[in-house]
């Protein structure tokens, strides 16, 4: 800057040096002075031109141009602080919501892994269905994987490992806890370092020691830095803790709190600690293969090693151990982004519709300028540079009000969702909104430097002009199909969430407590398991306040569930390929306390000793499923027998017969979830040495249902459970409603958040309504004076302006519902118990834009009923 | 516009202008006042410069470093910036003086005929 002045200085100096010398040769020639002077200028010619066209040949006039422009637009926006506040405002909430959603994709989504090499880590799973398209992955058996390890050449490492919640000890006591057994070399393959102490290596595969994470450390060990080579009880085994992980380690993904690592060991079955003889595989591929090599390899290996499983497991697969993690969280927040890109262009629509109302009223600076010399391109760059800089001030606001929204979903949702406790903004997306500010600047000044140029080149003064662009009130249309799209999507969350809260439970979960106990000792005899059990089931039956209680291996929205899935065979009917059931296991009162229907015949009986066959309750889905028009009381049906299976590979090989039909009751956590077929057994009756038995030597889960308040029943239950049983440690004692509206979590998510799109798009249509409806009454002031002079009334002049609003809605309705529609497929798999073009939402929609847009149009249909004829006149 | 004044003064080409500074400056380095005289005396003042004209050449050959600028005393006593020609300067007028010559011979050519056809 400096150094072009200085430089301009010495050139005008220059010049007028010339301009004297010509000055001088014409006095000498005999000129009168004042004659002198000016037939030297008039020579030389334009003095400052030539400044400019010298400066042009300098360079980097662009920059002084840009600056020069810079200056000029912050003092045009200073006079005009409603215009530019209004504007700012707009973008920001547009650009902030962007921002945000960006933040939050790219942090999930497009950021490696906070590993060493995140590319090279993969999963290896078997896809048991070649049409499955879902990443569930499906664990491979310890031979597999030991055959992958030895003979495939595309990795570095392979190890295997699996996650369950058991109990251990520490000096605080006994508590339900994260514990992950893998084999030795996992954290050595992530590239994870130990905090203190070191690592499980390969010695390590027998021995009892541990791991435990950042967490455990703090929570359970006291931060103690001399924990390590002190004892903790894993599952009522004594382990040695070798080391401690750095914080911020999350393995396996989706583990929260503390977690406890323990080598895997097999026993002479093949079997771990945890009674699988499967695990997860995660690997480490060799630098330069790729992944297509990596598969091929391991799949020629994993059809040799294990034949049976191989034809029953498929193919392999591997897939990115970042997909893996964020692969369900990928449509989702790709929608949200859709959302929220459907909320800038709204925001733009208005920062148009906003620019030119206000180049409108430019019109005559704009004449004056051009008229003084200003280039049509020297006025382009002018609004142009006065857009951006808004849209870059908009952003930068935005940014801030981003960093804020994405720490607050980061601290909300950081445990709930992968990898949301990695949220942060970086750069890149700073970066991004940046351009996309830079890129709205430029399309929102488009249409008023097209206006003006219409303007400056006709002849009149804009002074009387009524007419205007069509453009706004387009614009307004679309924002309004916009938000139409926006609103009708919330509209469809809100009703998916309220079909959900009113599904059709099966059973009554008003004043049930879910209690889950796991045994100290996982290695105690399943028969003792069940002797404690059952004197706990019937003590806490006797527990005051308590009307019935009920043991289930699997209770609906429990989190620790196990139910058989079994190959089932019913007598009279062809065994057909997948015909299977879920069995569940219960305790006698099961239908009574669980407030589950009994449709047809009876419920167990304390020794219902009727034949040899193990009397069991089934579900309507399972009499629709296998028994269509057959009577299913008395049907007797059995465990699928392979020809190559013996009778240790089958829970039990007894006949069941139906005794009773139940309603359907949901399973698993999902109320969106289809019922399945289910099988009911009374678990004291189960075969002496059945398979089945281990389940509840696992975990037992009683359902209680009580008239008491949630704490003192809780506080009663615990008192018994220490007194009867005090070697069983409690993994979650929680109101059966509370895990019910826990489930529709992910949902209410969405549901906020897309409400609050809908939200800020309502009032950034309110916004550009009302702004194209006071322009056009101001500038049409005239007309309707005339009008109203003319005869007609106060209500008609009104009535101009409610027409009009009238025709943007109405415009802007037609293509809004087809793209609700639209948006609604794009969302179906999110939607449960409703229509994807739902008319009640649709009509509810309608009437709250139709509503909006009158509140909008008050203003200025007042404005229009009390423009004063006499006025009008008089200025005529 | 004030370069279409009469008929017999011919405006320049583009580029000439460079070309006649370099020539101007051949003998030694002058002022701009001093090129501009210089320029329209030696043509016999069919070459009219407009002096505006003449200051956006100067800095286009300055920035390529055909020329160089110093202060200077002019014969009047005044302070002025005088320019020079540089080596490059210097090889960059032979050479164009060259091109133009050949340039002018060819277009003579092709004009005379149809010149004389004409009358």
């Amino acid at each position: 800057m400096l150094r072009w002045e200085s430089r301009r200085n010495r050139l005008l100096q220059e010049i007028e040096t010339h301009i004297e010398m010509e000055t001088q040769e014409n006095l000498d020639a005999g000129m009168p002075a004042e004659a002198a002077r000016s037939a030297a200028r008039k020579k030389f010619g334009n003095v400052l031109l030539t400044a400019e066209k010298s400066r042009l040949v300098w360079g980097g006039l662009w920059l002084e141009r840009l600056l020069h422009d810079l200056r000029y637009a912050l003092r045009s926006l200073g006079h005009a602080p409603g215009y530019t506040a209004t504007l700012v405002l707009t973008l920001v909430l547009g650009l902030g919501s962007v921002t945000t959603m960006l933040a939050i994709v790219e942090s999930t989504l497009m950021r490696p892994m906070a590993f060493p090499d995140p590319e090279q880590l993969v999963l290896i799973y078997a896809e048991s269905q070649p049409e499955g398209t879902s990443l569930s992955p499906h664990s491979l058996s310890y031979r597999q994987i030991e055959e992958l390890r030895r003979s495939t050449r595309s990795f570095a490492s392979l190890s295997a490992y699996n996650t369950a919640a058991r109990p251990v000890g520490a000096s605080d006591g006994t508590r339900i806890t994260v514990l992950t057994e893998a084999t030795p070399g996992t954290f050595q393959m992530l590239g994870i370092p130990a905090k203190s102490g070191r690592l499980m290596e390969s010695a390590d595969a027998q021995a009892p020691v541990a791991v435990v994470n950042d967490e455990f450390w703090r929570e359970r060990l006291h931060a103690d830095p001399k924990a390590i080579g002190s004892d903790i009880t894993v599952s009522g085994q004594l382990r040695t803790v070798i080391g401690v992980l750095p914080a911020g380690i999350r393995f396996p993904q989706g583990t929260g709190g503390p977690v406890v690592y323990v080598p895997v060991s097999l026993n002479a079955s093949g079997e771990d600690d945890f009674g699988s003889d499967t695990a997860s595989v995660i690997a480490r591929v060799k630098p330069g293969v790729s992944l297509q090599q990596a598969l091929a390899d391991a799949q020629s290996v994993f059809v040799h090693s294990d034949p049976k499983n191989a034809a029953r497991q498929g193919v392999l697969k591997i897939v990115s151990y970042r997909e893996y993690v964020t692969g369900d969280m990928q449509r989702p927040l790709l929608m949200l982004l859709g959302g929220v890109g459907v909320l800038l262009l709204i925001a733009c629509a208005n920062a148009t519709n906003l620019q030119i109302g206000r180049a409108a009223n430019r019109i005559p600076e704009m004449q004056m300028r051009s008229a003084l010399g200003a280039s049509f391109g020297l006025l382009l760059q002018q609004l142009v540079m006065e857009s951006i800089l808004l849209s870059l001030l908009a952003a930068a606001l935005g940014s801030a009000l981003s960093y804020g929204a994405v720490a607050l979903v980061r601290r909300a949702y950081g445990t709930q969702f992968p990898r949301f406790d990695e949220l942060s903004v970086h750069p890149a997306v700073l970066g991004a909104a940046a351009l996309l500010a830079i890129l709205m600047g430029v399309i929102a000044s488009l249409a008023p430097i097209l206006h003006i140029r219409r303007q400056t080149a006709s002849a009149f003064a804009a002074k009387n002009t009524t007419r205007r662009g069509r453009l706004p009130g387009i614009l307004v249309a679309l924002q309004v199909a916009l938000t139409c799209v926006l609103l009708a999507t919330c509209g469809l969350f809100v009703r998916t969430v309220r079909s959900l809260q009113n599904v059709k439970l099966g059973f009554d979960p008003s004043g049930v407590t879910t209690l889950v106990l796991m045994p100290e000792n996982l290695h105690q005899d399943p028969e003792l398991s069940r002797q404690i059990e059952t004197r706990l089931l019937r003590r806490f039956e006797t527990l005051p306040g308590v009307q019935s209680v009920t043991m289930q291996s699997a209770i609906p929205f429990s989190s620790y569930n196990v139910a058989l899935h079994g190959t089932t065979e019913v007598s009279g009917r062809a065994y057909r390929d997948g015909d299977a059931a879920y069995y569940s296991m219960v305790s006698t009162n099961f239908v009574h306390t669980s407030g589950i229907h009994l449709l047809r015949g009876h419920d167990f009986l304390p020794k219902d000793e009727t034949d040899t066959a193990i009397a069991i309750l089934v579900n309507q889905a399972f009499v629709n499923q296998f028994l269509g028009g057959r009577a299913p009381i008395g049907a007797s049906l059995k465990f699928h027998r392979e020809p190559e299976d013996k009778d240790a590979d089958l829970p039990f090989t007894q006949p069941m017969a139906i005794i009773g039909v139940v309603e359907n009751e949901l399973q698993g956590g999902d109320l969106g979830a289809p019922y399945e077929p289910m099988v009911y057994l009374d678990y004291l009756q189960l075969p002496k040495g059945s398979l089945l038995n281990m389940v509840f030597s696992m975990s037992a889960q009683y359902a209680v249902r009580s008239m008491l308040a949630p704490a003192a029943l809780a506080s009663e239950l615990r008192a018994a459970v220490k007194q009867e049983a005090p070697t069983m440690v409690e993994m979650s004692l929680q109101p059966m409603e509370e895990s019910i509206s826990q489930s529709l979590g992910q949902r209410r998510l969405a549901l906020r958040l897309v409400s609050g799109f809908g939200a800020v798009a309502l009032v950034l249509s309110a916004v550009g309504i009302y702004g194209v409806l006071a322009y056009a009454v101001a500038v049409r002031r005239r007309e309707i004076g005339v009008r109203v002079a003319l005869g007609s009334s106060r209500a008609q002049a009104a009535g101009l302006v409610m027409r009009q609003a009238g025709t943007m809605v109405l415009f802007g309705l037609v293509p809004g519902v087809a793209g609700a529609w639209a948006a609604g497929h794009a969302v179906r798999s999110f939607l449960f118990g409703v229509k994807v073009l739902d008319t009640a939402t649709l009509i509810a929609v309608g009437f709250v834009l139709v509503a909006v847009a009158g509140t909008a149009a008050f203003l200025p249909a007042l404005r229009a009923a009390l423009v004063d004829p006499a006025e009008t006149l008089r200025a005529e | 516009m004030t370069t279409r004044e009469t008929d017999n003064q011919l405006e320049l080409l583009q580029g000439t202008l460079d070309l006649l500074i370099l020539q101007t400056l051949a003998p030694g380095r002058a002022h701009g006042h001093a090129i501009a005289h210089s320029i329209e005396r030696r043509s016999e003042d069919v070459l009219q410069v407009g002096h505006g004209s003449l200051y956006p050449a100067l800095q286009r050959l300055l920035k390529l470093g055909l020329i160089e600028a110093e202060d200077g005393i002019s014969e009047n006593h005044r302070k002025a910036r005088f320019y020079r020609l540089t080596a490059k300067g210097r090889k960059k007028l032979d050479l164009e003086t060259s091109k133009w010559r050949r340039f002018s011979h060819a277009i003579a050519r092709i004009l005379t005929p149809l010149a004389e056809e004409g009358r």
